[in-house]
């Protein structure tokens, strides 16, 4: 709190942001150099690499675009990769939109464009726990983590082209990257089964279609099978989450806590605060109808002592 | 005639080979594809719920398109064929690397990691 005074003396707003966003920055630069350095490696100069980091916006998709390119891909599968390669920015950007509820439409837009999955996460929590947080901060967040980005991918460009690098290894930060999503992501059992079916047809698709379009099969096929899976359990059992399918993933309790695990916890917090109070109110009823039965026993026992006094 | 074809304004337009038209068609065509998906249901949801379906299933997209697009890249190879061990190395950095997330959930340490992994094995195989 001292240091934070030291820092900025007269609280001012763009800086307190600037903090909370600092840690999403730094860890954009090494991921935007090396993705930077395979935009370079796919025939895009430096300027095209800047538009690319500010219009797209997209650690996968930049990376995705890089190695099609590379692959002489048609436009058209350019296309339908990366669409669905950022259909999930339709759940966040829904998640969000009920913040964005007295936001003009021009302001609505600004936000959606340069939304991404981790400032997403920093804006999810900051909007969920501190009130004072408004969608103003949430698009300097979105611009700070922006300027990063492409600041990295720029850099990654100039070493591209300076210095001959395996782009074999650098390509493997693509694959890094989503093997940290699917980690963070799968959560209990059914989302590591469905990942290992998304597997098993995945590698059926590609090498029937021969071409990016079995990836897209794959994910609409496993993820419906998540779906119909996860409502035919809601459906037939009565604890679906004490079903063995829904049941969570052993985690280390050393780890950080993620948004999904913070959201959850809220929602356990709500429903023993929930149960508190129910318990609460029975307590006191049971201690009325004590009362009221003590005091009938009183009367009755009154009523005797009267007869017997009679 | 090739020459007349390609100085023609309009099929200039149409990319056959890598140049700078080629690269700006692509970024628009890839900022498109970003920005439908972001805006219009973040527009759309602004005054409205979400249907449950809706967010139901898109919860397991992520994870089938990661599983999906990583299987692409360590098990198939440039020409979609299926080889189990077509990259050893990267498939052990592969594990690392689910390791390293598992235990540190961070993003930065794991594509660093994966990344020294996958140079430090290829060293050795």
């Amino acid at each position: 709190m001292a240091k934070a005074q030291q820092i900025n003396p007269e609280g001012a707003r763009w800086l307190q942001v600037l903090g909370v966003s600092m840690p999403l920055c730094l860890s954009y630069v090494p991921i935007g150099v090396a993705c930077g350095i395979l935009l370079h490696a796919a025939g895009m100069n430096f300027l095209l690499t800047f538009l690319v980091s500010v219009m797209v916006f997209s650690g996968g998709a930049q990376f995705i675009l890089a190695s099609l390119l590379m692959l002489d891909a048609p436009i058209s599968s350019i296309f339908m990769t990366l669409f669905f390669l950022e259909l999930r920015y339709a759940l966040l950007g829904s998640s969000l939109s009920k913040y964005m509820q007295n936001e003009s439409q021009r302001f609505v837009w600004l936000f959606s464009v340069s939304m991404n999955d981790e400032n997403y996460a920093v804006n999810y929590l900051k909007f969920a726990t501190d009130k004072n947080w408004t969608p103003k901060d949430a698009l300097l967040v979105e611009h700070y983590s922006l300027l990063s980005w492409a600041g990295g991918n720029m850099v990654g460009g100039l070493i591209g082209s300076a210095v001959h690098i395996d782009l074999e290894i650098v390509d493997f930060a693509l694959t890094a990257l989503f093997l940290y999503m699917i980690v963070m992501q799968v959560r209990n059992h059914l989302s590591l089964l469905i990942s290992l079916v998304s597997a098993v047809l995945a590698v059926i698709f590609l090498s029937l279609t021969k071409s990016t379009l079995g990836i897209i099969i794959a994910t609409l096929i496993a993820s419906f099978i998540g779906f119909m899976i996860e409502n035919t359990v809601r459906q037939r059992s009565d604890h679906p989450d004490d079903a063995w399918i829904m049941r969570k993933l052993f985690r280390p309790a050393s780890s950080r806590d993620t948004i999904s695990d913070r959201q959850e916890k809220d929602r356990e917090a709500e429903v023993e605060a929930e149960l508190k109070a129910e318990l609460k109110e029975k307590l006191q009823n049971d201690a009325k109808t004590d009362e009221a039965a003590s005091d009938s026993a009183a009367v009755k026992q009154e009523s005797k002592k009267s007869s017997g006094d009679k | 005639m090739s020459d007349l074809l390609t100085g023609m304004p309009v099929l200039s337009l149409v990319p056959s080979h890598h140049n700078l038209t080629y690269h700006l068609i692509v970024i628009v065509i890839a900022a498109f594809a970003a920005f439908i998906p972001r805006y219009f249901p973040m527009r759309f949801f602004t005054n409205r719920k979400i249907p449950l379906w809706f967010n139901e299933w898109m919860k397991y997209v992520p994870v089938s398109l990661f599983t999906a697009l990583v299987v692409k890249s360590i098990f198939m190879s440039k020409t979609y064929a299926f080889v189990p061990f077509g990259h050893v190395s990267q498939i052990l950095a592969a594990v690392i690397v689910m390791i390293v997330a598992y235990f540190t959930r961070s993003m930065a340490v794991s594509v660093i990691g994966g990344l020294a992994a996958v140079w430090l094995i290829s060293l050795v195989i």
